[in-house]
């Protein structure tokens, strides 16, 4: 007899288990792609280790999105009426069960190579990794293996979980996608929030655990099989209301705070590494030097037969013979990535200068491209973003409360930022005592003042 | 609108529903925010999906955590009934001075909305939010049953008959919106 479950194993969630129908998909042009696209780009050149690849991390979103399926939907656990009437009846959990698995299995297949986060100039106007996401699920070729799923599985109920609310509205707008998805249910919405959401998304669960183990780091650990079974579906009564979320009951608050640190440590230690962010300027570089040599509109192709042809080896092959002769296109930035040269860093966003002037880091960027030239000073930043870790919490005496108000370790994490000013090696003696130098007027002259009615530079 | 301008607007926003009363957590931020925008006319430029409580600005969201990275706004737990309340933090107070042609313009409108959502909780602005956005969506030509039945659609927990009074409340608002816009 045919197998019907087949076992893959993993060193995280040690065997991920797909049945014969999700295999069809394991095994799709799309899927298999992200063999060859590294999880964390560059990062190798700074963690040697982190070379594991978009494909193990989609196996395991999916295995996540599985679990906690099960236990949010578990008959005891939806206690609260309001929940209970918005959780399907059993016939259709199991579609929407197979919806969530697929939808977390395909929500990286749109990745650029490297995974590289550059797409406002990398793609053309309008696209964006997420959107070629959309492209591939929809794709006849993906169409066919829906449909003879069972029961067969509608492509538009995979991308109102697999994206993310603003982009889906983006995509109707832009004609990419039927209005039917500008608004979605409570319960997709829920289902959306536990894939791609802030705080319990198992896209994050999964990237934070892998990530750490394969960059050789302690931070990004957690209890997340405590996490996983404690997590609930419950109403916002602490906000006076009966809308849904998805929140934790408070024997997992601690893994919950254990999860939200580890976010915190690996963005700032790992994912925001000063190196790391520099090799991508230096890879975004030689990117777009390589794709006008290639492409008329000097972007990555959106077509998906293109995107799917397309993979970081092809990139690789490109740097290393970029990289041999200076009149080759993108030499010099694909000569820092193979000898390991990247520029150093010279500024980067601190509070005691954002207290005189937000916009510091970039009046540090402005001048230094004045006094050593825009071609020797690269800038990479990441404001602060997301949801603060507010998400309900179902005490012991069953009442649902913020989480802020529990927990003073949550309400004392701070957002992740970085802001950074790079100059090559070469440079950097001098440019380190021209900005100790020049700092204090650098950073108040780019003030804006408005007085009354007026504005002055 | 840069930035900083949207910045100083916020600031004002949480000050002014915080002096009527609110408990401004972040839904109140939210919902204010959208009607500010969207019925008083500030030009703030957030995109509102269809999300959590009603519309839902992620841009905005994102704007709050990196005011809060700058030390313009904080959260704090005042009550110990409800979830965290945002103010404004040590920041705000040089942002605001240094932009006071802006909040001289925008002050009519924020006063307007700070009036009308001030003592609101989060279950009426989910209403009243999704009804004007409703009302956008389908136009505000269309007739207020129909648009109930839509915001009911769209939010379950919410009945027909509140729909109807929040889409009747808002179609009044801005009708007095549109009149001080236009003093």
């Amino acid at each position: 007899m045919r197998k019907r479950t087949h076992e893959i194993r993993d060193p995280i969630h040690t065997f991920i288990r797909v049945d014969s129908d999700e295999r069809e998909a394991v095994d799709s042009r799309a899927v298999q792609r992200l063999r060859h696209i590294q999880q964390l780009g560059m990062s190798h050149l700074v963690y040697p280790g982190a070379t594991h690849k978009r494909f193990e991390h989609s196996l395991g979103v999916m295995e996540l999105a599985g679990r906690v399926f099960d236990v949010i939907t578990r008959l005891e656990n939806v206690r609260h009426e309001s929940v209970r009437q918005m959780v399907p009846a059993d016939d259709k959990l199991h579609y929407w069960r197979r919806v969530l698995r697929m939808a977390a299995l395909f929500h990286d297949v749109g990745h650029l190579p490297f995974s590289h986060a550059a797409e406002r100039e990398l793609l053309p106007s309008g696209w964006d990794h997420e959107r070629l996401t959309v492209e591939i699920i929809r794709s006849q070729e993906m169409v066919k293996v829906w449909e003879a799923m069972t029961p067969p599985l509608r492509w538009l109920d995979i991308v109102k979980l697999a994206v993310e609310p603003e982009k889906r509205k983006r995509y109707v707008e832009a004609g990419a996608l039927p209005p039917e998805v500008k608004s979605i249910t409570d319960w997709e919405t829920i289902l959306n929030e536990l894939i791609v959401g802030d705080a319990f998304g198992v896209d994050r669960m999964d990237y934070l655990l892998r990530d750490s183990h394969h960059a050789g780091v302690a931070y990004g650990r957690f209890d997340h099989y405590r996490l996983i079974d404690t997590l609930r579906i419950l109403p916002k009564e602490h906000e006076e209301s009966q809308e849904p979320a998805l929140g934790v009951e408070e024997g997992g608050l601690h893994s919950a705070e254990a999860l939200l640190l580890a976010r915190y440590f690996m963005y700032t230690q790992v994912y925001f590494h000063p190196v790391r962010k520099v090799y991508d300027v230096h890879l975004k570089d030689f990117l777009a030097m390589w794709l006008k040599a290639q492409h008329e509109d000097g972007k990555f192709p959106t077509a998906v037969n293109d995107h799917l042809d397309l993979t970081d080896n092809e990139v690789m092959a490109a740097i290393l013979k970029a990289a041999r002769e200076p009149k080759n296109a993108g030499y010099d930035a694909a000569r820092r990535i193979v000898e390991h040269d990247h520029f150093h860093l010279l500024y980067k966003r601190n509070p005691t200068d954002a207290g005189v002037n937000r916009a510091a880091a970039e009046a540090v960027y402005e001048a230094a491209c004045e006094r050593f030239g825009s071609d020797n000073v690269r800038r990479d930043e990441r404001p602060a973003e997301g949801e603060g870790p507010n998400f309900p919490v179902l005490t012991g005496d069953q009442r649902v409360e913020s989480s802020l108000r529990i927990s003073d370790v949550l309400l004392k994490i701070p957002p992740a930022s970085f802001d950074f000013v790079f100059v090559p090696g070469s440079l950097f003696e001098d440019a380190e005592k021209w900005l100790r130098d020049e700092k204090p007027k650098i950073i108040q002259s780019k003030e804006t003042e408005e007085t009354d009615g007026s504005t002055t530079p | 609108m840069d930035r900083p301008r949207r910045d100083v607007i916020l600031i004002r926003l949480i000050e002014a529903l915080r002096e009527r009363g609110s408990w401004c957590g972040a839904t109140h931020v939210q919902k204010a925010m959208f009607f500010l925008q969207e019925m008083a006319g500030a030009d703030t430029g957030f995109e509102f999906t269809p999300y959590k409580h009603g519309p839902f600005g992620f841009d905005l969201q994102d704007e709050l955590t990196a005011m809060r990275a700058d030390e313009l706004v904080a959260l704090q737990v005042q009550n110990p009934e409800y979830g965290p309340s945002l103010v404004p933090a040590a920041a705000a107070n040089s942002l605001k001075q240094r932009f006071p042609k802006t909040l001289r313009k925008h002050e009519p409108l924020i006063e307007f909305v700070a009036e009308k959502l001030g003592d609101k909780k989060v279950v009426e602005l989910e209403r009243l939010a999704t009804a004007l956005y409703v009302s956008q969506e389908v136009g505000v030509g269309t007739d207020a049953s129909t648009r109930a039945e839509r915001v009911h659609a769209m939010k379950p927990h919410i009945s027909v008959g509140q729909a109807l009074e929040a889409v009747r409340t808002v179609d009044d608002w801005r009708r007095e919106a549109t009149k001080l816009k236009s003093e």
